[in-house]
Order: C-alpha cells, then structure tokens, then sequence
C-alpha cells in the first residue's frame, strides 16, 4: 500500500517537473529564433556580424539573397517549371521515389521564391496558385509507395502550373497536353517540354495516350 | 527472479501514472460551426452534415468530440499529433478561407479518399467505431460531394 501511495506521489512530483522542462524548452526556443532573427538583421544591413555557425537558418538566408539579387528586376518561373518537368518525367516513368525527390525539390524552390521578386500586382494571384502547389508538392514528396495518390496530386499541380504560365509566362517552349480519361473520364492536362505525348497519369500502361491543346 | 520483476512494473506504473498529467488544450472550439465553417459556404442536407460532424470534424475541424478513452495517455498524444496533420490538409472550420483552387482540389480528393476507403483511417476507426462509414452513409457523402466538385 505504501509503496504505491509513494509511486504515485513520485509520479506528481515527476509530472510537476515535467511540466517545467517543457516551458523551459519553449523559451529556449524563442531564443533561438531570436538569434536566427538577429542574424538575418545584421546580413540584410550588410554589417559583418559575428562568425554564426552555419544553421539551416542562415543557409536559406544566403540562398534567398542570392535570388533576390538574380530576380529583382525579371521574376521567372523557370525553376519551378524545371522541377514540375523533372517530376512529370518520373511519373511517365512509373518511378514513385523519383517522382518524391522531385516533388520535395519542388517544394524547396516555392519556398525560397522571394515574394518581393514578384510583381505587386500579381502578389495575390501568385500567392493562392503558390500555396496550392506547395501542398501537392508535400503530398507526392510524403507518397513515395503510392504512385496513384501521388498522380492526383499532379492533375491539381499541372492546373497550378499552367495557371503560372498564363500569369508569368515561360522563356522555354512548353505544350499543355490532355489525357481525356484520367479521373474517371473528367480528364487532366499536364504541361510537357516535348510535342510528343509521354502520359504521366499512366506511364507505361498507356504512355501515348493524349493529344497537345496549347502550345506556349 | 520475482525481486527483479517488481521494480520493473513499479517504474513502469510510475512512467504510466506520470505521463498522465500531460493533457494539452483541448482541440474544442466552443462556436460550433464558426464564420468560416463550410456550412457556410454551401446549403448543406442535414443528412451530409451529420455524417461530416460524427465521422470527420473530430480530425477536420477545431472541434473535437473526444471519447473518454481519448484522454488517457499515450493516446492523447497521438490523437493531438493525428489532430494537428488532418487540420493542416484539411480544416472544415476554416473552409471559407481557402482559395477556390484550394477548394476544388479538396472536394476531388475528398471523393477520392473516401471512395478508397483511406478516409476515415482505419488506424482511428478502429478505437472510434462510430466514425466508420457504412455504404449508404459513404454513398450519401461521395454524392454530394460529387455534387460540389
């Protein structure tokens, strides 16, 4: 009887503990986002701050200034084109841990688009086509072993893309092509770098099925 | 061999009753069916309605009905992490933020995940058996969906 009266008072006292760490950790945290922040104020005001050693924070802080400077008069949307077609292409492989590396890649490029890049009229429009594609970006990079959730994801990332297109326009010769019987007959399109059909809704089950209704 | 079992179960009695003061804000927000709530958005059947609060609002929306069960740990945990990734997806309570394109997407997948039988999980209707659905109630749900797309 003692001995599990005394467990359970341990146990109290052990929760009551806990329970401080955790607020502890908090606070850690928010200093270590302060610290990120401060980094980020001294790089952005050109002062040589003190050597910070080089967290993932400071890296995507680099990396993002580096666009900045390349897209501040022209934003292009050539990088997020180039990883769409990397992962089309391994969907026309039937290649679903490709598929994921890409759709991963492509995530990282959305993110680090700078959004001052973008012209200020065209904010808003981007932004809900942007967040869009992010999410099915995420999906096929978490759906390596499930090829056929991951190629959902691309008839709603293919519209996103094309929707980029008409917005920003595209400096590379680009196709929007149709499958007519994906999605039990509704049809998708996906936007392709060669004429020829490669469908990317059935790999090599139906590789030529489709036809070209744009041309960028 | 008995003195060596002994202390074992005691610590993990003690493991057991200590993480049971972990209980973090409960996903319940108390204005059921908030401004942005979808049945804002669309007239939807009492029936549909129904269906969506009993087999998804209690991951797809800021209001949870939580089964007694649900508050002993490990399990709380859990659900707050299940909670948290569904709402992230898919929030029913903040459907009328989400951009028309946003709004398109989910509706087809919506369809999609409930036609496989993905939607509700298997992992969580196996401890919240009413939240399974049956043919006739998946049927009513894949219909009006199907009605919105």
């Amino acid at each position: 009887m003692q001995i599990v009266f005394s467990t359970i008072l341990s146990a109290v006292i052990a929760a009551t503990l806990l329970s401080c760490n955790s607020s502890e950790n908090n606070s850690n945290n928010n200093q270590d986002n302060d610290t990120a922040a401060v980094a980020e104020i001294d790089a952005v005001a050109g002062k040589d701050s003190t050597p910070v050693l080089p967290t993932a924070d400071t890296i995507n802080t680099n990396v993002e200034q580096e666009k900045v400077q390349e897209n501040v008069d022209n934003f292009s949307i050539a990088p997020i084109i180039k990883d769409y077609l990397a992962l089309k292409n391994a969907l026309v492989a039937d290649n679903g841990k490709l598929a994921a590396d890409a759709g991963r890649k492509l995530l990282t490029t959305l993110k680090t688009v700078d959004m001052k890049s973008v012209p200020s009229g065209k904010h808003k429009g981007y932004m809900d086509i942007a967040d869009d594609a992010m999410e099915n970006a995420e999906h096929i990079g978490d759906n390596a072993g499930k090829i056929a959730h991951q190629r959902e994801h691309l008839a709603s990332l293919s519209k996103d893309i094309n929707d980029l297109i008409a917005m920003f326009g595209t400096p590379q010769q680009l196709y929007q092509q149709h499958c007519p019987m994906y999605n039990e007959g509704k049809g998708a399109i996906w936007i392709s770098e060669i004429k020829e059909i490669k469908n990317p809704y059935y790999g090599g089950e139906m590789l030529t099925c489709g036809s070209v209704k744009k041309k960028y | 061999m008995r003195r060596k079992i002994k202390p074992a179960v005691l610590a993990l009695l003690f493991l057991f009753i200590a993480i049971q003061f972990y209980q973090p804000a409960r996903n319940s927000n108390k204005e059921q069916g908030g401004t942005m709530d979808i049945a804002r958005s669309y007239n939807i059947p009492a029936d549909v309605k129904k269906i969506l609060h009993i087999s998804c609002y209690d991951c797809h929306s800021s209001n949870t009905n939580h089964v007694w069960y649900d508050y002993i740990q490990p399990v709380r945990m859990m659900m707050e992490s299940h909670i948290k990734r569904a709402r992230k997806d898919l929030d029913f309570s903040e459907w009328g933020t989400y951009s028309n394109r946003k709004k398109e997407r989910l509706l087809t997948s919506i369809k999609k995940q409930i036609e496989t039988k993905e939607m509700p999980p298997p992992s969580y209707t196996l401890m919240h058996k009413n939240a399974r659905l049956n043919k006739m109630q998946a049927k009513v749900l894949i219909d009006w969906v199907g009605s919105h797309e």
